[in-house]
């Protein structure tokens, strides 16, 4: 049974722009979708659809069969930039999905300390973000949305900004949390290792349509072996393909 | 180092100031001594003729600032949340901005009479716009990946009123703190040239109708350690606020 259903969703703006135009897309439960696309191609605002942050100007945006109607309990959601309150702690940040909803118990302290440890922070929950590194940020900006446990997770570009070795760790830690409850995930990336290495499935976006979808066959769990084996840059070099496919003939640079 | 030498540079101009005006022989109408100044200062203070007008302004500036600032604040909250009275009412504020506040002093002594009364509601208007002003710009310069956040967290309007802008505008609204403390002073004290009774403003006047150039350089000092000494505890109100590491 599909988990997100995205069914002839458009949006546009009152200055005349279509900026999404008709997308179906499904998502089943528990999987992990990847959605790239080159910058301004509508990414954020099929994300903020999904979200409920926008609404569609036509066709429908369905969360367990129900139609979205604004942000929901069921939904975590990823910036690209960490976006923490740098006046409260990092427990108080990861706190906070919890803490405006009701007073956090120590069963929610524990959580949120078991959370910090499995994104390598334990000790650091009394730190306040400006101390962090610009990894541990977006770790905490990570377990922040996993805290209430929903079981949507949508993230824009979260780790765009990180070097190479800390996106690789946080491209794990992500799909560490996200296979504990089985989260249903939309990534969106214009990273294509990225996409590949976490999704099960592909979506190539362009000029505010989809244009293609990829299967990622590659078992779980995936580790490093995966990121430097044949069949991966098989994958990343059809994915590429599709890309330019989907282009008018641009070449896309290389993200990795 | 530089403390020392700063020091050093205001005990030599004392002494010059001393020096020439006993060997130029310039009246004490005029330009008093600098050791007659800190002799009256000093009688006034231990004699106890300067305390009582030293407590009165003090109290209307705290009164006249704790008044402001409230109203302020509470209106830039008003303002700022509400953008149809936003509208409505800041071009009023932006033309109130240009009306010279202390010259409403003479319609407040008709309004309030002559005493404290007047001269705590001229500090209080005076300081009611910078808390206003800064106010309304840290509550609407917020983050707005940060108001997404709220929004995707299903925020009320409260608390992202309390738990987002207020906090994240706080810098904001603490520098108008600051700016409105200085203010307060000058209100309280030009306050009292026009209506007070008493008060270290009503005091020089009081020393000017005497002729008493050395009564009202002391009193300048009394007024100038007194404003330092609220400027520098309104800095430190800002940084105990903002002790924590605060961005931008
Ligand atoms: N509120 C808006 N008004 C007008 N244009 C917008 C608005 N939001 C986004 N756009 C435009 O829509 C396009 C897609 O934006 P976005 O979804 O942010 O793309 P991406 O995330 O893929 O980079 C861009 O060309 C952008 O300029
Ligand atoms: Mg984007």
């Amino acid at each position: 049974m599909s988990f997100v259903s995205i069914e002839q969703a458009g949006y546009g703006v009152p200055s005349g722009g279509t900026i999404l135009d008709r997308i179906d897309w499904t998502i089943g439960e528990g999987e992990f979708h990847a959605l790239v696309g080159r910058s301004g191609c509508g990414k954020t605002t099929l994300l903020k659809l999904v979200a409920g942050l926008l609404a569609p100007s036509t066709g429908t945006v369905r969360i367990q069969g129900e139609p979205v109607r604004g942000p929901g309990a069921q939904v975590g959601f990823v910036f690209q930039a960490p976006t923490l309150l740098e006046w409260r702690t990092v427990l108080d940040n990861l706190l906070l999905p919890v803490s405006l909803t009701r007073r956090p118990q120590p069963a929610d302290r524990r959580k949120a300390e078991e959370l910090l440890d499995l994104v390598g922070l334990s000790g650091l929950e009394g730190r306040y973000p400006s101390q962090l590194s610009g990894g541990q940020q977006s770790r905490v900006a990570l377990a922040r949305a996993l805290v209430t446990e929903p079981p949507l997770l949508l993230l824009d570009e979260p780790f765009a900004a990180l070097d190479a070795i800390t996106r690789e760790e946080l491209q794990n830690d992500l799909l560490k949390l996200c296979a504990r409850h089985r989260t249903t995930v939309l990534f969106v990336t214009h990273d294509i290792a990225e996409a590949v290495y976490l999704a099960d499935r592909v979506a190539v976006m362009e000029g505010g349509q989809l244009r293609h979808a990829l299967p990622v066959p590659l078992a779980r769990p995936r580790g490093r072996d995966v990121r430097y084996s044949p069949r991966f840059n098989a994958l990343c070099l059809e994915l590429r393909h599709a890309m330019d496919g989907a282009g008018s003939g641009v070449a896309l640079e290389r993200a990795s | 180092m530089v403390r020392a030498a700063s020091a050093l540079l205001l005990v030599l101009l004392l002494a010059g100031w001393e020096v020439y005006c006993r060997v130029a022989g310039v009246s004490a109408l005029v330009v008093p001594l600098p050791s007659a100044v800190l002799r009256t200062l000093w009688d006034g203070l231990a004699g106890g003729y300067l305390l009582p007008h030293l407590w009165v302004t003090t109290a209307e500036m705290a009164m006249g600032l704790a008044a402001g600032c409230t109203v302020g604040f509470l209106a830039g909250v008003l303002l700022a949340e509400v953008p149809v009275l936003r509208r409505l009412f800041y071009p009023y504020i932006l033309a109130s901005q240009v009306v010279p506040k202390l010259a409403l002093g003479p319609l407040f002594i008709v309004w309030f009479g002559f005493g404290m009364t007047s001269t705590v509601v001229i500090t209080a208007l005076i300081c009611f716009f910078p808390l206003l002003e800064n106010t309304m710009t840290g509550l609407q310069q917020v983050d707005p990946n940060k108001r997404e956040l709220f929004r995707m967290l299903r925020a009320t309007r409260l608390q992202t009123l309390l738990r987002l802008k207020i906090p994240s505008g706080l810098p904001v609204i603490l520098a108008g703190l600051r700016v409105a403390v200085v203010l307060a002073l000058v209100g309280a004290v030009v306050g009292e040239f026009i209506g007070g009774r008493q008060g270290l403003g009503a005091s020089i006047i009081a020393a000017q109708g005497m002729m008493d150039s050395t009564m009202m350089f002391a009193l300048f000092i009394v007024i100038t350690v007194l404003g330092m000494i609220v400027y520098q505890a309104a800095a430190g109100l800002e940084r105990w606020l903002l002790r924590r590491p605060w961005k931008g």
